[in-house]
């Protein structure tokens, strides 16, 4: 487990991070969220010991974070680099040699995973001979290369076709399932929802939400539910107390329709379904969520209205 | 530790493997040499020939001195004293480059001054030399003994002929040795500046394309910087180990192939100059041989190579140190590759100013302002070469110390400077550098 305790940084008179902890459980992904200049690059860069904090502290699978813990961490950054006129090979070499490995342990888990992707006849080639995606595989396999306990991954699927995005997603998944602790920092909210056990929701230098992504969608919802039936939509309408409210509606087919429903006062789902059946028939009905992109937005502008009032 | 010689390690191989490496190891000293041979074959030491003025006032030499007439000497007479002031200073003396005092001690003190304008080469040093004890042993002879010429050469006293410059006759400029270490200063300057402007660009670039923030995930800023100069550093030497090798490879083919007769004669000249010139030997030798050549001379006789090439190395070490340091903080505070270029120029000045230092010594190695210079860590490399090349002062080497020392202490302060420079400026991009920004990051901890 990583517990990050009440880490606070400043920059001159900017305040970068102010009183942030947040923990994250070993062999689970969390997402890291905010806008930019939120303070995020400034969370990673102190996990990676590249800055200081200026108060706080960070516990590295139970021990104080020291520069010891560096050949345990994996750290992609969001602007990726390579040298250019290095090989793959010796770009591996020199890179998973700063991580502590010795040669002959690079060039098998090199191996392993150029294997993996299947880009094994990539090794000799240039950096500068690769395009722009090439790169972006190889430097992910430079990054999980020395088996790292903690690896923390800025905008991983940026630049990634989808095909390459969701090779990446599955073998975040498969690190995760071996007992790798990750920590995504992205705005691609698609890809939170689908992989991220937890997500940390960071503004102007604090944390303004967090928890499970379910959690976080749970604690914005508005009471909107979907029900799809085929049938007559004024019978439908008809069929609502004041109780309801209309506020969308999607026609998917001929009298089939996908309506959003929000509930005002006491009233719950059953009884919306109770008054429904037999007025029209239903197919399916289900709570609406707030996508993690809504939940990003929402907070943010929640945030934004508190501080300007 | 073991991280920043990976680092120097991928520094050293990158920097090697760079065609501009190659191109500068071998063509460096092929240029080198080829000025070189430039300057021993066709340096010009003056004119050859010479009117020298013998002043004579008691007519001892009864305007004689050789009964051939010699190519390269006119000799004219005067049964007059000279000042050599006045000598320097009269206008009709002007047409004379040299004036050779005979006073009328010269028989028993045996010693003779020769005035010259401009260094005459040692081919005409020998001959004068040669012609005034050759007409002395004749008068000598002839005055007070009985002996055949012959037979007085084998028992005879050698004439100390004492050659001055008639506008520097107490000899307090420095001497051609001086060049030589400003030559090497010079090239302290310029490894210094060329291997400075390789740390700027390999930081700036790492900067650019992120690959520093990779880097950093694994080993400190200090450790980064340290590994970045200590690798160049490493290249810098190679660098330098090919040079001084391919030079001194060249300068001793040329002795032994191209100028093997002009050294031997030197050589000769050397050891007998101050001694009895015994025979026609010599005298036909000299007539035989090539011309001489003062920078020949210099070269292969008069410079002391280890010496000046262990202090070379430590001081260009230490200088590389010092204005490295500039270079690197440079590169880490930049917001761009172009936006490092502009801060350049007052490195650049500094430069030359310490160039200019080394000048300034080379004509007045003992002013209070050379004395400032030696110790001022921007100029003491130049300055402490010139010093060595010419020589220090019986008791006055510590000077040489001193200089190091000053230097020594100015790279590490440097260092830390850059050094904490370096950790706050390096992960920032895309900004314009502005002073007040710098003083932030040196206040800075991190």
């Amino acid at each position: 487990m990583i517990e990050i305790q009440q880490l606070t940084k400043s920059y001159n008179r900017k305040v970068a991070l102010d009183q942030v902890s947040i923990t994250i459980p070993t062999g689970k992904i969390v997402g890291l969220l905010g806008p930019n200049g939120a303070g995020k690059t400034t969370l990673i860069r102190i996990i990676n010991q590249i800055i200081t904090p200026d108060s706080g502290h960070i516990r590295f699978f139970g021990d104080l974070l020291k520069p010891k813990h560096l050949n345990e961490v994996g750290y992609l950054p969001e602007e990726r680099g390579l040298y250019r006129t290095m090989t793959v090979e010796a770009h591996a070499l020199f890179l998973g040699q700063l991580k502590g490995m010795n040669k002959q342990e690079v060039r098998v888990q090199l191996d392993y995973w150029m294997n993996k992707f299947d880009i094994l006849s990539w090794k000799t080639k240039r950096i500068e001979e690769l395009s722009k995606g090439m790169a972006q595989k190889v430097q992910f396999i430079f990054t999980v290369l020395h088996e790292p306990k903690l690896l923390i991954l800025d905008e991983p699927l940026s630049g990634f076709d989808p095909i390459n995005v969701e090779i990446i997603k599955k073998e975040l998944l498969a690190l995760k399932e071996k007992g790798t602790t990750i920590i995504l920092s992205t705005h691609n909210m698609k890809s939170v929802e689908e992989i991220c056990d937890f997500a940390y929701l960071i503004a102007e230098g604090k944390v303004v939400a967090s928890g499970t992504v379910a959690e976080l969608q749970e604690a914005k919802k508005e009471g909107v539910y979907a029900i799809k039936f085929s049938g007559n939509m004024i019978a439908f309408v008809n069929a609502l107390w004041t109780n309801y409210e209309l506020i969308d509606k999607e026609i998917i087919g001929d009298n089939r329709f996908i309506t959003y429903v929000k509930m005002r006062g006491e009233a719950g789902f059953e009884e919306l379904l109770t008054a429904l059946i037999g007025q029209v028939k239903l197919e399916a009905a289900w709570e609406v969520l707030p996508s993690m992109h809504d939940v990003f937005v929402q907070t943010i502008q929640e945030r934004k209205e508190a501080t300007n009032a | 530790m073991r991280n920043l010689w990976l680092i120097a390690q991928r520094e050293f191989i990158e920097k090697v493997k760079s065609r501009s490496f190659i191109l500068t190891a071998f063509f460096g000293p092929i240029l080198l040499l080829a000025v070189l041979f430039g300057l021993f074959k066709f340096s010009d030491n003056g004119k050859k020939h010479w009117d020298v003025l013998i002043t004579d006032p008691t007519g001892l030499l009864e305007r004689k001195m050789l009964p051939n007439q010699d190519k390269a000497i006119n000799y004219f007479f005067l049964e007059d004293y000279v000042e050599m002031e006045t000598f320097r200073d009269a206008k009709m003396y002007q047409k004379f480059d040299a004036l050779v005092e005979i006073n009328e001690k010269v028989l028993t003190n045996k010693t003779a001054f020769v005035f010259y304008r401009q260094k005459p080469s040692l081919k005409l040093q020998t001959k004068i030399q040669y012609h005034s004890e050759r007409r002395l042993e004749e008068i000598m002879v002839k005055r007070f003994t009985k002996l055949s010429i012959a037979s007085f050469r084998k028992i005879k006293q050698p004439l100390n002929v004492a050659f001055r410059n008639v506008y520097d006759p107490f000899d307090e400029s420095s001497d051609v040795r001086g060049w030589v270490g400003y030559f090497y200063g010079l090239l302290i300057i310029g490894f210094v500046f060329l291997y400075g402007m390789t740390i700027l660009r390999s930081v700036s670039q790492e900067k650019s394309n992120r690959i520093i923030e990779i880097v950093l995930g694994s080993v400190s800023p200090r450790k980064l910087m340290a590994g970045k100069i200590i690798g160049i550093g490493i290249t810098a030497i190679i660098q330098l180990i090919i040079w001084m090798l391919l030079v001194a490879i060249g300068l001793f083919l040329m002795r032994e192939f191209i100028f093997q007769n002009n050294l031997d004669l030197t050589a000769m000249v050397n050891v007998q100059m101050t001694e009895q010139v015994k025979n026609t030997t010599l005298l036909d030798q000299l007539v035989r041989g090539d011309e001489q050549n003062d920078f020949l001379n210099l070269i292969y006789e008069r410079v002391q190579f280890g010496t000046m090439n262990f202090y070379f190395v430590l001081f260009f070490l230490a200088s590389y140190l010092f204005y490295g340091a500039f270079f690197t903080a440079i590169g880490a505070t930049a917001g761009s590759e172009s936006d490092g270029q502009q801060f350049i120029v007052p490195i650049l000045l500094l430069l030359l100013i310490s160039a200019y230092s080394g000048y300034y010594c080379l004509n007045n190695p003992e002013s209070d302002l050379t004395y400032f210079f030696q110790y001022l860590p921007f100029t003491a490399p130049i300055v402490a070469m010139v010093k060595l090349a010419i020589g220090y002062e019986p008791g006055t080497a510590f000077q040489l110390y001193l200089s190091l020392f000053s230097l020594v202490l100015g790279a590490v302060i440097s260092l830390n400077i850059a050094g904490r420079l370096f950790n706050n400026g390096v992960l920032q991009f895309g900004h314009r550098i502005r002073l007040s920004m710098i003083f932030n990051w040196l206040k800075r901890k991190q």
